[in-house]
């Protein structure tokens, strides 16, 4: 990997006059605050989350940091959790499916796999909506078209069936309604009429592609989120305009950001909005550093998200499931590991160490942060190794206590080894391993080469394992971002407004001509420039061989099929390792991606900063044995400074490592550059 | 060099990984719904002796037979780099659908190890379209035999020259060899790694120490000739009954099931060869361990397998084996757990105990489906309901995509209402699915719990008898017909035990 010149110049933001874009990240634990100003500068800002209300630790936020109403925002955007919390913890709202006659039971046989191969008193998690609160309906699509046609008599029949329920939402899947919409269409309009307030998601406009059980149950998340995300925005964005900022968006699964009405009406769509703004983050400051192919690591408090960009571009997942509920909306690929700082280390029965997936949360936190947690964590590791400093406060108020931190790891001492610094050392292995196979399962697994990647670690911790990481995937260059512990809110402060369309399209490429191509894109080209005016559209199609049923999603830059079979031959070749020769190719579903870019953030505050030489030296324990590291800080850093690991770089939010055998360089915007010596 | 427990995590990850990579490349890139949607597969990492490194969790059945598969082909004086394959469940494999491709991996110019996927192909050939005939009285007809063998380019033109859908089997043998490459790239990338020494001994340390950990769960259960029969339901042939019987011992930390009593060789397809047998008993050995025990050759050598020569679960050549595999094998299962239960050890009651194996095909399509049903309740948990229970855990193929894809509508899919058994926690309910043939098909059905209800345990209730219902009537447990279009085919699937007298005013 060859990285950019540090001096390379850097592109200047676009402020439209003294404007603010201010971002806005609500986690479990801290809500970041950054705010890009007139200039390029940053100001970043870490305050303690209020989950009863998000919306008051975010007005914290802006408090503290004295913006909006004397500062002029011109936008604020929102990475939130409510619509992950309101499905981890199960409360949605109260929702009737109404369904295909014959096939109620959908959304409990799921795919009919149990939920554990050996553990055979495991069981799936519930489905989001009561058995009672299906309504069936007379009708059937087939492939073909209608098979059983659907009566007035009896879309009066469900409407009123549904009525007496008196759900706060309705989902309505039919068989074959990704291809034959009609029943659909009309069922969901006799709903709406009738039911007016209460919410209606139809699977053809949610998830228009074929397998019945994963459109239904996403079908279902969609209106069990529905009122809640709606209320909790339209609150929000009452609340911002009432402090003067302009505009409130809501960052989504896709790394895109919605105005709050768009949002509310794609609440499955925020199910990954808080991950989704560190993954764009993390693309910016790969543009700020000119490299494209990035591996990105988010380690936060209790778990590590792996994900990657690659062309410029985060890379979409169109699967998955949320709190075990398949949820199968474009979003960023995300791929999520229990090894977070306050990840618990424990012995299991035959000696084996293991991180997680227990977690000491915020409350009692890892035993370093002294309020009471007694367990050993990977954070009370990093203490012990002297990878952190007990001096410098985490997010301006919780002083780390190494007594308290030993103390915890030694507990698992006599098992493992010898000291408190070997067993310290384990944790930091294991954990440091969990992450690799993580980023082993968005890289590797997905057919690209970590080797040609860097690697940006973020997050409190992610940037202490940046060097370990990257040997363990052979991999050569770091980039530490600038203010890694913010990341994500970086991230959504800069974040383009983008609006992702599918269509389902079921075509033998062979049988296609230029334009029928065309022709299949204008009706999603001509919706996303009326959702995103002034955006830049990017056209993809989910191609497969005929038979096969996974997609690769490649990008559509000409109306001509033979140059479609072409980047789908390479594609599948890079994933799979073969092609098969002569195979028929067809297509099975059209992507838009409309967006806007926001002005980029220019990161030059951080080229401000004058430290050129080490504030100090410090014993830390590495995997090569004792060293005295030299240790600099992180958020103070001179363009141009080189730094030769072992070092430490010690920051508000984060704080990185530089193990021996690599070398850092700083870039104007503050990142660190980190390449093998 | 020994894995201290740190090294064990870091590389226990490291295996695990590559071998689901193997999986996620054949499903993925595999075109037939009974691999792609359904994932009736299963990808394994073995060492250069033949012991299982890692696995993708998969499919039970398939997991335990490999050991055979890598020993069979070890025998053939394999060089690095070459490509086996082979589907003889009297040399290395289990019934004829399952083909298992072998990749002899090249580390350093010598055998490193073995990359191994198996797939259940539903057409290999033989007397009847999907290749699970009921009624089957040799494996002659069950399909074409391919013992082990390197595959070239002819090999495969043989194969392909003997099946009805050409096409679909070259293209999921495409998958399969791609599948067998990306593991032994990935051995190769962790060898040139950590360096081939330690590689190797990483793999053997992680053996070890789940044959430590297993042995030391197996020390704590009491196992002294604890015996138990259950019963096949005809073997597709005859109707009558047939003994499945297993004594169990643990001793020293050694699990060790004896099927001495079991009927001799059926004449039809119910017969399994010992690897089955040792894959079911290492299945319930597993469900005994906790989840961190890696599943690797290590469990392995904590349990021993005998049954007479000829005996229906050790058969020998030209025995019929297609419903072996499915069917005996469950069978296997409840009466081990039967066994496990009578010494007091709390297992679960009985599950569904059959796959509901439906095959249908006509000309230039076939289709291979098994039916989930309930699960047996636990002490502390009911059973879940229509899931596969014991040795298969295949998804179900969207009614979407086999209506799409083949001649049949699916008139309902459903679970069965009050199907589990009684008990302080009740079994699973069964599951409905019914489909209406569009075109002129061939039937095969192999299916079990038609006529002996699963038990429930510790005074719970049975589960729900299964059926299966051809335009109303009710047929065999294992029958073949010819369909014609509008005739409908109705499955009922079993319900699992419940467990634990019901209490007063109990629902169920």
């Amino acid at each position: 990997v060859c990285l950019a010149n540090p001096q390379s110049e850097i592109r200047n933001p676009k402020w439209g006059g003294a404007v603010l874009r201010v971002g806005v990240d609500v986690g479990g634990t801290f809500t970041d605050l950054v705010a890009l100003g007139e200039g390029g500068d940053i100001r970043v800002r870490k305050v303690v989350t209020t989950p009863a209300d998000p919306a008051v630790g975010l007005f914290g936020a802006l408090d503290v940091e004295g913006l909006a109403p004397s500062d002029p925002v011109d936008v604020l955007i929102h990475g939130t959790t409510i619509a992950t919390n309101a499905l981890l913890e199960r409360r949605g709202a109260r929702v009737v499916l109404v369904t295909t006659r014959g096939f109620e039971d959908l959304l409990w046989l799921r795919r009919q796999d149990r939920a554990a191969l050996y553990d055979l008193a495991r069981d799936h998690p519930p489905p989001l909506v009561s058995r009672g609160d299906v309504v069936a309906v007379a009708e059937r699509m087939g492939p073909a078209g209608v098979l059983e046609p659907l009566a007035d008599g009896e879309v009066a029949r469900a409407v009123a069936a549904v009525r007496a329920l008196a759900p706060e939402a309705v989902a309505v899947s039919f068989l074959f309604a990704f291809r034959h919409a009609a029943h659909e269409r009309s069922i969901a309009a006799a709903l709406r009429a009738a039911l007016p307030g209460v919410p209606v998601a139809a699977s053809h406009e949610v998830l228009p592609v074929f397998r019945e059980f994963e459109r239904t149950s996403t079908t279902t998340v969609e209106a069990y989120l529905r009122p809640k995300v709606a209320t909790y925005l339209t609150r929000l964005e009452r609340d911002v305009r009432g402090r003067g900022v302009a505009a409130l968006r809501v960052m989504t699964s896709s790394g895109g950001t919605l105005p709050p009405a768009a949002a509310a009406a794609r609440a499955a769509s925020l199910a990954l909005s808080g991950p989704a703004g560190g993954v764009v983050g993390a693309r910016l400051v790969g543009v700020a550093v000119g490299v494209s192919e990035l591996l990105t690591l988010d380690m936060g408090g209790t778990s590590a998200d792996a994900s990657l960009v690659t062309g410029g571009a985060p890379v979409g997942d169109g699967g998955g499931a949320v709190a075990g509920i398949p949820l199968a909306l474009p979003a960023v690929l995300i791929e999520t590991v229990s090894a977070g700082g306050g990840s618990i280390a424990r012995l299991d029965e035959g000696g084996a160490l293991k991180v997680g997936p227990e977690s000491a949360g915020a409350v009692p936190g890892p035993a370093c942060y002294g309020r009471g947690g007694q367990r050993p964590t990977v954070t009370d590791a990093c203490l012990v190794l002297g990878w952190l400093d007990a001096a410098s406060p985490l997010a301006d108020e919780v002083r780390l206590e190494p007594g308290a931190a030993e103390r915890a790891v030694r507990s698992l001492g006599p098992a493992a080894g010898a000291d408190a610094t070997r067993v310290a050392a384990g944790i930091v292995a294991v954990a440091a391993a969990v992450m690799a196979r993580a980023l082993k399962r968005v890289s590797v697994a997905r057919g690209l080469d970590p080797r040609r990647m860097t690697l940006l670690p973020f997050g409190g911790a992610g940037p202490l394992f940046g060097c370990r990481l990257a040997d363990a995937l052979g991999m050569r260059a770091i980039v530490i971002p600038p203010h890694p512990g913010v990341l994500s809110a970086l991230g959504l402060a800069a974040a383009a407004e983008r609006i992702d369309l599918l269509a389902s399209f079921h075509r033998s490429l062979e049988q296609l001509q230029p334009r029928d191509i065309a022709g299949a894109f204008a009706p999603l080209l001509a919706e996303a420039a009326s959702q995103v005016p002034g955006s830049t559209v990017l056209r993809y199609a989910d191609c497969r061989f005929a038979g096969q049923g996974y997609e690769v999603t490649v990008p559509v830059t000409a109306d001509d099929p033979r140059q479609i079979r072409a980047t789908f031959l390479a594609a599948h070749r890079a994933r799979h390792g073969h092609a098969g020769d002569g195979q028929p190719v067809e297509i099975v579903n059209l992507r838009v991606a409309a967006l806007r870019e926001g002005a980029l953030p220019s990161f030059r505050a951080a080229t401000r900063g004058a430290a050129r030489a080490p504030r100090a030296q410090r014993a830390v324990a590495l995997a090569g044995g004792r060293a005295t590291a030299s240790v600099w800080p992180l958020d103070e850093l001179a363009a141009g400074v080189t730094i030769d690991g072992p070092a430490i770089l010690a920051g508000r939010d984060a704080t990185a490592l530089l193990e021996p055998g690599w070398r850092g360089t700083v870039h104007p915007s503050g990142a660190v550059l980190v390449e093998r010596r | 060099m020994s894995l201290d427990a740190v090294g064990l995590e870091v590389m226990g990850h490291a295996f695990a990984s590559i071998a689901e990579e193997m999986g996620l490349v054949l499903i993925h890139s595999a075109v037939s719904p009974n691999i792609r949607e359904r994932r009736d597969c299963s990808a394994a990492l073995f060492d250069a002796e033949g012991e299982m490194i890692a696995q993708a969790a998969h499919i039970p059945v398939h997991l335990g037979a490999l050991a055979e598969s890598v020993a069979a082909v070890r025998g053939l004086d394999p060089r690095p780099g070459d490509l086996f394959i082979l589907n003889d469940p009297y040399t290395g494999g289990s019934h004829l659908p399952d083909i298992t491709l072998l990749g002899a991996i090249d580390l350093d110019g010598a055998v490193g190890g073995y990359s191994v996927v198996r797939a259940h192909h539903s057409d290999v050939g033989g007397a009847q379209a999907g290749s699970m005939p009921a009624g089957a009285r040799e494996i002659f007809a069950e399909g074409v035999i391919v013992p082990p063998v390197r595959l070239t380019g002819e090999v495969e033109r043989l194969f392909l020259a003997n099946v009805r859908t050409p096409d679909t089997r070259a293209a999921d043998l495409a998958a399969q060899r791609a599948a067998v490459e990306r593991g032994a790239e990935g051995l190769r990338a962790l060898a040139a790694r950590y360096g081939l020494a330690a590689t190797r001994a990483a793999a053997r340390d992680l053996m070890d120490y789940a044959e430590r950990r297993t042995r030391e769960v197996l020390r704590r259960i009491r196992a002294d000739g604890l015996t138990a029969t259950d019963w096949l339901e005809g073997d597709g042939v005859d109707d009558a009954d047939l003994a499945i019987a297993v004594r169990v011992d643990v001793a020293d930390g050694v699990f060790h099931a004896d099927f001495t009593g079991t009927a001799p060789a059926a004449r039809g397809n119910v017969n399994c060869p010992l690897a089955v047998a040792r894959s079911a008993v290492l299945f319930v050995v597993r469900t005994l361990l906790p989840d961190d025990i890696p599943t690797n050759g290590g469990v392995q050598r904590a349990v021993r397998v005998s049954a007479p020569e000829g005996c229906l679960v050790n058969a020998r050549r030209p025995s019929a084996v297609a419903a072996g595999n499915v069917e005996t094998s469950q069978r296997i299962v409840d009466a081990l757990f039967l066994a496990l239960a009578g010494g007091g050890i709390p297992v679960p009651a009985q599950g569904q105990g059959t796959m509901n194996n439906v095959t249908l095909g006509g000309v230039g399509w076939t289709y291979y489906e098994t039916i989930g049903g309930g699960q047996g309740a636990s002490r502390g948990a009911p059973g879940p309901s229509g899931v596969h229970v014991g040795m298969s855990n295949t998804r179900n193929t969207p009614v979407e995509v086999l209506e799409l894809e083949c001649p049949l509508r699916v008139r309902g899919y459903a679970l069965r209402r009050g199907g589990g058994g009684s008990g302080q926690w009740p079994g699973g309910e069964g599951v409905t699915r019914e489909f209406e043939a569009l075109a002129p098909m061939e039937l095969s059905v192999l299916a079990e719990r038609r006529r002996h209800a699963p038990r429930g345990a510790a005074g719970g209730g049975p589960g729900a008898l299964g059926r299966t219902i051809l335009n109303g009537a009710t047929l065999a447990p294992k029958v073949t017909a010819l369909l014609e279009p509008g005739d409908v085919l109705r499955l009922e699937t079993p319900g699992g035990g419940g467990w634990g007298e019901p209490e007063q005013g109990a629902k169920r």
